[in-house]
């Protein structure tokens, strides 16, 4: 029995003849956020959601509790918590509804306490009785965010939680982040564009670049390795040495 | 544990639904105010063209026939005539002469030559009318119907005078009506079984080819929600988070479906019952007598037709709706399904299938819809049996295809719109 919650080897993903994912390999310990950092198109997505069950590799391996999600991916799927990085909430549908409906799919025989740690989560207080279409961007986000950590999952997948978010609402979702991991002792992928977040919440991150991993490890371990003071600068090095090249805006 | 997910996913659906006041009222409440509102403005319309009709009485003449003992006059047949279509709100007047033909603003002429009571109030000729009707004019084909009506009347009221008066005369041992009506006939309507029934059941088979029809009109809401319920979802970036769920993708979709298909049914009640509305009203505006009587368990078959007749729709649509980009060109897909549908259906409304010879019958049960005309259809005659075993290859077609369609269907292909 290890400790590993997930473990991906060689995963490939080929969509006609574009590689979007070229044997990307990685292992997340219990209680370990595991970062994916790479520019646009690097396959940061594709990854997270091959992960998540959700799209089939054209070969390799993912074990999350050491169940073969290739095999038995609704298996798998009981151990996942995933917020995608586009995701919406439906307009019509009130916050505490949105809560209940996922409660009730994922945990059915403790709804109400996973309903009530979800509405903490959320921090949206009364207003999670509202519809969810008059929430603001920030709100939704922290809904959705509450939906996937609500049930403790083994492992929460978050593709770039604090995407659109504006400072403060971004602040508010790391901290969340930070402490569901410290009280569930749960595992974390997440995605990012935001060096400063990375630094803060991850204990291990991997640079992707064209659907490899330029480089793994602790973000500390990759100052040293470039020889930079941030991971801004270790990550540009880094892609940049695989052969990625900024093709400007 | 799958009873329990499904009916969670189920209530999401609906509670979605019923929030969702724009779908509801194009959906339901439209049909009820559309058909009857069609109704109302065609009825009004037709009625409020002016049709202008000239009555040219160019005998004016009175005879009395000494032997008959009768007097005839134009004049009585003009007075009739501009009574009769008055009453139904055309502009009649009196002409001077039959120039008024070429008077554009007429759109009839009646025109009662010289000679006309000469020869009406003899016993070996006959009087003659000329009318003359403006082509193309839609209003002035209903007021010569009315005017031919009137005149046949006058004319039966005529030779049924001559004749009680050639018996008065001669004393004949006879009657009018026996002289002038020597057969009689008589309906009865009965069931396939003999049973005699009355004219209500003419009014059911209407009924049931209003209910026909009414399909046609369920299979658009129904794939539009389902549409919106995966493409939509998709476009919305609300799908990504229930696919992630620990359920299988078919438990989604059955979900989706069932409510989809509760829409569909839902507007097919509407539809009927607008449809009937409309019959209705409009029967009894245009001074009709209808007395429908709606059979509860044609009501209970008609719901459960729709149901399947949806659900076979959309497991058809379905594998091609979900390898769309997006969801204008999935409901170019639905609309040329929903066409095929409509023209169905429609050859249902006029059509009964049931009588078709059966080489043509086996060449169209490939196609589902048929079985769902016939299981309506041979209800109505009467044949239960017959209608329950096309009701029964409805479900089994419908089952068949849904099972195919979510069997190809998986999380991938939901979440990714596919590269052009």
């Amino acid at each position: 029995m290890n400790n590993n919650v997930v473990i991906a080897r060689d995963l490939v993903k080929k969509y006609g003849t574009r590689i979007a994912v070229a044997g990307i390999s990685f292992m997340v310990s219990r209680g370990e956020i595991f970062g994916l950092i790479g520019p646009n198109g690097a396959g940061k997505t594709t990854t997270l959601r091959i992960i998540a069950t959700l799209i089939r590799p054209d070969s390799g391996e993912i074990f999350i509790k050491n169940i073969n999600a290739l095999k038995d991916p609704v298996k798998a799927r009981k151990h996942i918590g995933y917020l995608p990085e586009e995701a919406e909430v439906y307009p019509r549908l009130t916050g505490y509804e949105h809560l209940l409906f996922y409660a009730k799919l994922r945990k059915p025989g403790y709804v109400d306490e996973t309903v009530e740690f979800g509405i903490k989560l959320s921090g949206l207080g009364k207003r999670v009785y509202d519809r969810a279409g008059d929430y603001s961007k920030g709100m939704k986000r922290r809904l959705l965010l509450a939906i996937a950590l609500m049930t403790k999952p083994d492992l929460a997948i978050l593709d770039e939680p604090t995407s659109g978010l504006d400072v403060y609402a971004s602040v508010h979702v790391r901290k969340m982040i930070r402490e569901y991991v410290r009280e569930t002792g749960s595992s974390v992928i997440l995605s990012s564009h935001n060096m400063l977040e990375v630094e803060y919440l991850c204990d291990r991150i991997a640079f992707i670049s064209r659907g490899k991993i330029v480089s793994i490890g602790h973000p500390k371990e990759i100052l040293e390795k470039y020889g930079v003071s941030n991971l801004e600068e270790a990550f540009v090095k880094a892609v940049e040495e695989a052969g990625y090249k900024y093709e400007g805006i | 544990m799958r009873g329990y997910n499904f009916k969670v996913l189920l209530w999401k659906e609906l509670l979605d639904l019923s929030r969702d006041y724009k779908t509801l009222a194009t959906s339901l409440l439209l049909p009820l105010i559309f058909f009857p509102l069609l109704g109302f403005l065609s009825l009004a319309l037709v009625t409020q063209q002016p049709v202008n009709i000239a009555i040219v009485d160019m005998d004016r003449e009175e005879l009395h026939n000494k032997l008959l003992n009768l007097t005839f006059s134009s004049r009585d047949l003009v007075n009739r005539l501009i009574n009769g279509l008055e009453g139904y709100g055309f502009n009649v007047y009196e002409a001077i002469d039959s120039d008024v033909v070429y008077n554009s603003s007429v759109d009839l002429v009646i025109i009662i030559p010289k000679g006309f009571t000469f020869n009406l109030s003899s016993l070996n000729s006959t009087a003659h009318i000329e009318i003359y009707r403006r082509a193309n004019v839609q209003a002035s084909a209903r007021a010569e119907a009315i005017a031919r009506a009137i005149i046949n009347e006058y004319s039966n009221v005529v030779s049924k005078e001559k004749v009680e008066a050639i018996i008065k005369v001669t004393g004949l041992n006879a009657t009018s009506t026996a002289i002038l009506y020597p057969i009689s006939t008589e309906l009865q309507l009965v069931t396939i079984g003999g049973r005699e029934v009355g004219m209500e059941e003419e009014l059911k088979g209407l009924f049931a080819r209003v209910l026909v029809l009414a399909l046609s009109v369920v299979i658009t809401p129904a794939t539009s929600f389902i549409i919106d319920g995966i493409i939509g979802e998709r476009e919305r970036k609300t799908i990504e988070m229930i696919l992630s769920l620990p359920l299988p993708v078919s438990l989604i979709i059955y979900s989706k479906l069932v409510a989809a298909t509760m829409l569909g049914l839902l507007t097919a009640i509407a539809d009927a019952l607008g449809f009937v509305a409309y019959i209705v009203l409009t029967t009894m505006a245009l001074g009709g007598n209808v007395s429908l009587t709606i059979d509860p368990i044609l009501l209970l078959l008609h719901s459960v037709v729709a149901f399947f007749t949806i659900l076979v729709t959309i497991s058809i649509a379905l594998p091609f709706i979900t390898r769309t980009r997006g969801i204008r060109s999935a409901s170019n897909i639905a609309s040329g399904i929903a066409i095929i549908g409509t023209i169905v259906f429609f050859t249902g409304f006029i059509v009964d299938y049931s009588r078709l010879p059966t080489t043509i019958k086996s060449i169209l049960y490939i196609v589902p819809y048929t079985h769902s005309i016939l299981s309506i259809q041979y209800y109505v005659v009467g044949y239960t049996f017959q209608a329950m075993i096309h009701l029964l290859v409805l479900v089994i077609l419908s089952l068949v295809l849904l099972a195919f369609s979510t069997k190809i269907l998986n999380t991938e292909k939901m979440l990714l719109a596919p590269s052009t």
